[in-house]
């Protein structure tokens, strides 16, 4: 007996919860091409690991107690709402401690008549205030003899009203219609190519947040999304090989058709 | 494994809380200070046996954080796995 025709009641008696030593339904044997894509690295892990999920999913609605429902889930009552109740009061147990054992000093007033040295915005809008900071890119143009279309800082507002268009436009571009990132890995690249940028824009905004040259944290705000995204893109393509479809369109068999 | 990870993880939370307070008590002048949690530790005359217990304490909870949670994270594993390539080497 090989590898490749385990004895199914062996594997039943002994469930392996480490992935290995699992195969796949006889309606679903991968031919040999597939098979070898899937030996090694990355792609094998997404393959053990869908196919245990499988597994998994088959063996409980083999159980006999099991109720064959659309959507795989727990009733909200008592289940979700205990958990939630369990969630929430840990939540609140810890600010009353915190606040009880750390109460923060109350600082002194602040003192109008003076400037303080750094000013910046709430954290949360920093990528905003990056994005007023884009002076560099604003082009000299020959035409008008070296002179810039705009001040930078309208330039600087603009980019703001590109950025949130760019935003703004993205779920009309994509519907949304996948459930995980592998199914969809462009758009999951520029998922994670944006939020770098807002992260990186962030960094900049307050140019000296890193001991670093300044050109080459301007020029890095650009290039790290990029690379970010490609690197995204290139490791999600290869997880592709591994990922089962039809398991995951089971589960959410009640998504409203695109 | 994962049972081992989650002990390691609760000692490294819950200790590492403990020490917090503590180091928040006696090791923090200000909280608009620069150093916070660990400044060098300042008991008042007026320092009550409590008190001494706290410092006592907060070193305490720092190192049972630590190596509370490379005991389950590193030790533990290391010894099991040594135990089966020894058992396997055996058998």
């Amino acid at each position: 007996m090989t590898d490749d025709t385990p004895n199914r009641e062996t594997d039943a008696e002994k469930a392996r919860a480490d992935g290995s030593g699992i195969v796949a339904p006889d309606d679903e044997t991968p031919t040999w091409r597939e098979r070898k894509t899937r030996t090694q690295g990355l792609s094998q892990l997404t393959y053990e690991y869908f196919e245990r999920a499988r597994r998994e999913d088959q063996d409980l609605r083999q159980e006999s107690d099991y109720v064959e429902r659309d959507v795989l889930a727990f009733p909200t009552w008592p289940h979700e709402v205990i958990r939630n109740l369990a969630v929430a009061s840990f939540f609140v147990g810890m600010l009353i401690f915190l606040s009880a054992t750390l109460p923060p000093h109350i600082g002194d007033p602040a003192n109008p008549s003076s400037t303080p040295a750094i000013i910046l915005p709430d954290w949360y809008l920093y990528w905003s205030f990056g994005l007023l900071k884009l002076g560099p890119l604003n082009p000299e143009l020959s035409i008008l003899g070296g002179q810039k279309l705009m001040a930078d800082r309208t330039y600087g507002v603009l980019a703001n009203l590109v950025v949130v268009g760019f935003v703004a436009i993205v779920p009309f571009l994509n519907k949304g219609s996948a459930r995980r990132p592998v199914e969809q890995p462009f758009w999951a690249a520029v998922g994670v190519g944006g939020v770098l940028f807002a992260f990186t824009i962030s960094v900049y905004s307050a140019k000296n947040l890193i001991p670093m040259n300044l050109h080459l944290l301007f020029d890095l705000t650009f290039l790290v999304p990029i690379v970010g995204g490609f690197v995204t893109w290139a490791v999600l393509k290869t997880m592709r090989e591994g990922y089962m479809y039809d398991l995951n369109r089971r589960y959410y068999r009640l998504r409203p058709p695109k | 494994m994962a049972d081992e990870f989650i002990k390691g993880l609760s000692i490294f939370t819950g200790a590492g809380l403990a020490w917090m307070v503590l180091a928040g008590w006696y090791r923090t002048p200000s909280f608009e200070s620069e150093q916070q949690l660990v400044a060098p530790v300042e008991l008042a005359d007026s320092a009550t046996m409590f008190d001494s217990l706290g410092v006592l304490l907060m070193d305490v909870f720092f190192w049972f954080a630590i190596l509370g949670a490379l005991t389950f994270w590193v030790l533990v594993p290391a010894v099991r796995r040594a135990g089966e390539a020894l058992n396997e080497r055996v058998g």
